[in-house]
């Protein structure tokens, strides 16, 4: 968010001494960032412990009861982290992490700079319609994962009528392991994008501030 | 008489000790003798089936099925069981409908076959007619006290109903909305889990039932919870073949997903089960058996594609993994070769040649460099 900062003085004098072009804005304020790091780190244990769960490896040898407590616990704590970046949004107004129309109306065009059909992407808000659209897929699959895990945790003593919708325990785990999938496909592709396209930004989600080039600079 | 509540101790007794209806025979045969309960009417129709779970039924050994039949249960009508065939076997089953209504237990063994009208499925020989399965069912059926679906193919389906389910099979709820159909699933049905219903049936109604219409007192809790082989799986000591003595989660185990009592009631008078030699449960006792048990070795279902062929999960995944990096791997290499990366690297992180000092502007907070 581009408000109004007060740099601290001994920063100041750093940016004076060194050679910064562009300006410094602070874009990912402190629990974005929170969230983020937190978020990555406990989906990690989770998707990996949940992997586990599908297919132990045998020469892990890993205590079963500890893997499937580990998975719940972080889940819980993936949910809460969740849990500070929307109540951070209330309470920013901020909404560039929902898709809207003139997000996806550039899509195509972001797509043929993906292919190299274009020099430079499109214009965008905080975030391109590309990377916006994996961000917001991912807090709705894992607010839907973590539902199924729930619903899971149960076996059955409550919320029979999700068994009932989808058809079983069987097509509930089968849904969480395609929606890991998922996860796994697409969170190579963000981290590729993050350190390609805009290191800056990749600064900005570990100290706040990113350094955007003079537009007559460009 | 028996209270229900005793009743149902000698379920989980009779389970561990093998000898249910030694236990529950002479208390009922008596209460039968006094008149306290009278004999229950049961007709059975063979739709969609394999008949297995007529076989499975047969297996109960003391006290023996000829036992239940002559001192517990009026049986009237039943293709393996009959002493009469043709016209006057199936007389007996119109008679008790005419005569018995709201009175009889119809049993259904085998799948609702529903493709054409259902004629792919005749039962029944009336009046120079062919009768199917579904409209005898339907027609037995809505006069019946109660009606149990015996199996999975009668439960959910079953293996008749598996992919592409050419002749689109069903289970007996699913053509008999109007009913509450008690399901005594399973692949076949264990000859205690369809006694067992049938003699709560008889002495106290209908027992209570879970969430896909099975006898809780059967079906109350998975497999995997009661398994002997669980404190393996907590510990995460896995068998990687069948055969071998660890728990059989990684070799497609469906204890966990499958509610049945297995592991304490067993198999062949109580001999044995599959887990105690060594292969995994299918879960038999499930909806959606067998499509969403297969591979019975795997972990996960297949998943069907439209032409018929189905590819393994772990497969998809993987592919859709390969598939990524290979992706990334080509973008990352296109993109060093056009020199974006280097450029966007470049743009976003390169310093200056020369010193610039800071000028503010406007805002207090926005410095731009000076021409120098
Ligand atoms: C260690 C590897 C990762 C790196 C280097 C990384 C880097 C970044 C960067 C640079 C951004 C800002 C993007 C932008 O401003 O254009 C971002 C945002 C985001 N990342 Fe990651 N990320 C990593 C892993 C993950 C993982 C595993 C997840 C979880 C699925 C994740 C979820 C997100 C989300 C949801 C955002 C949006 C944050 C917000 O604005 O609230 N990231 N990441
Ligand atoms: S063998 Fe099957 S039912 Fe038994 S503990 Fe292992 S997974 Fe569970
Ligand atoms: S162990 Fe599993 S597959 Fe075997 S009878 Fe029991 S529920 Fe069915």
């Amino acid at each position: 968010m581009k408000h109004h900062i007060k740099l601290r003085k001994p920063l100041m004098k750093q940016l004076k001494k060194s050679n910064v072009k562009g300006t410094i804005v602070q874009s990912q304020p402190l629990w974005v960032r929170i969230f983020h790091w937190g978020f990555t780190a406990s989906l990690t244990i989770v998707i990996l412990s949940g992997l586990q769960l599908h297919k132990p490896a045998s020469f892990l040898a890993l205590n079963f009861s500890k893997v499937l407590t580990a998975h719940i616990v972080f889940g819980w704590f993936s949910l809460g982290f969740l849990a500070i970046r929307i109540a951070d949004s209330f309470i920013r107004r901020d909404d560039s992490l929902i898709p809207k129309i003139q997000d996806l109306r550039h899509f195509p065009q972001l797509m043929s700079y993906c292919f190299f059909l274009r020099s430079s992407p499109p214009p965008a808000r905080k975030y391109n319609s590309g990377q916006l659209l994996i961000y917001f897929s991912w807090f709705v699959l894992f607010l839907l994962s973590s539902f199924l895990g729930l619903v899971s945790y149960w076996q059955g003593e409550h919320l029979i009528w999700v068994w009932r919708l989808i058809g079983g325990f069987q097509v509930l785990r089968w849904t969480k392991f395609i929606t890991t999938i998922y996860f796994l496909a697409t969170i190579p592709i963000h981290i590729y994008l993050s350190l390609t396209e805009d290191i800056s930004r990749l600064q900005a989600m570990v100290t706040g501030y990113e350094r955007k080039s003079p537009p007559n600079n460009r | 008489m028996l209270s229900r509540r005793d009743f149902l101790k000698l379920v989980v007794k009779g389970a561990i000790l093998g000898n249910f209806y030694q236990l529950i025979s002479p208390p009922l045969a008596e209460a039968v003798a006094a008149g306290e309960v009278k004999k229950l009417p049961v007709v059975m129709i063979e739709t969609g089936t394999c008949t297995g779970d007529s076989i499975s039924l047969d297996n109960i050994w003391t006290p023996t099925f000829s036992d239940i039949l002559t001192n517990i249960l009026d049986w009237r009508y039943d293709w393996t069981m009959n002493q009469v065939q043709g016209e006057a076997a199936y007389r007996i089953l119109q008679d008790t409908y005419e005569n018995m209504p709201n009175e009889y237990i119809l049993i259904v063994q085998g799948s609702m076959i529903q493709r054409d009208a259902g004629h792919y499925n005749h039962v029944a020989y009336e009046n120079g007619k062919l009768i199917t399965g579904i409209e005898l069912v339907r027609r037995i059926g809505l006069k019946a006290k109660y009606v149990v679906a015996i199996g999975s193919c009668a439960t959910y389906g079953g293996p008749v109903s598996g992919y592409p389910n050419p002749t689109q099979s069903t289970g007996v709820q699913n053509i008999l909305p109007e009913r509450r159909v008690i399901n005594v699933s399973g692949c076949p049905a264990h000859p205690d889990w369809i006694m067992g219903t049938l003699l709560h049936l008889a002495l106290y109604g209908e027992p209570e039932l879970e969430k896909f219409g099975r006898p809780k007192l059967f079906y109350g809790e998975t497999v995997h919870n009661r398994c002997p082989r669980r404190k393996d799986y907590d510990q995460g000591i896995f068998a990687t073949e069948i055969g071998q003595k660890e728990c059989l989660f990684r070799v497609g185990c469906k204890g966990p997903v499958t509610y049945a009592d297995c592991p304490i009631r067993r198999w062949n008078d109580r001999f044995n089960w599959p887990i105690g030699c060594n292969t995994p449960c299918i879960g038999c006792t499930e909806p959606g058996y067998p499509d969403l048990m297969s591979p019975f070795t795997a972990h996960l279902p297949d998943i069907p594609f439209p032409g018929g062929t189905k590819v393994n999960t772990d497969a998809i995944g993987l592919g859709v993994l390969g598939l990524t990096s290979i992706a990334i791997t080509g973008h990352i290499t296109t993109s060093l070769f056009k020199g974006r990366i280097q450029k966007n690297l470049l743009k976003t992180s390169v310093k200056a040649q020369h010193r610039p000092a800071l000028k503010k502007v406007k805002t207090f907070h926005q410095y731009w460099p000076k021409k120098s």
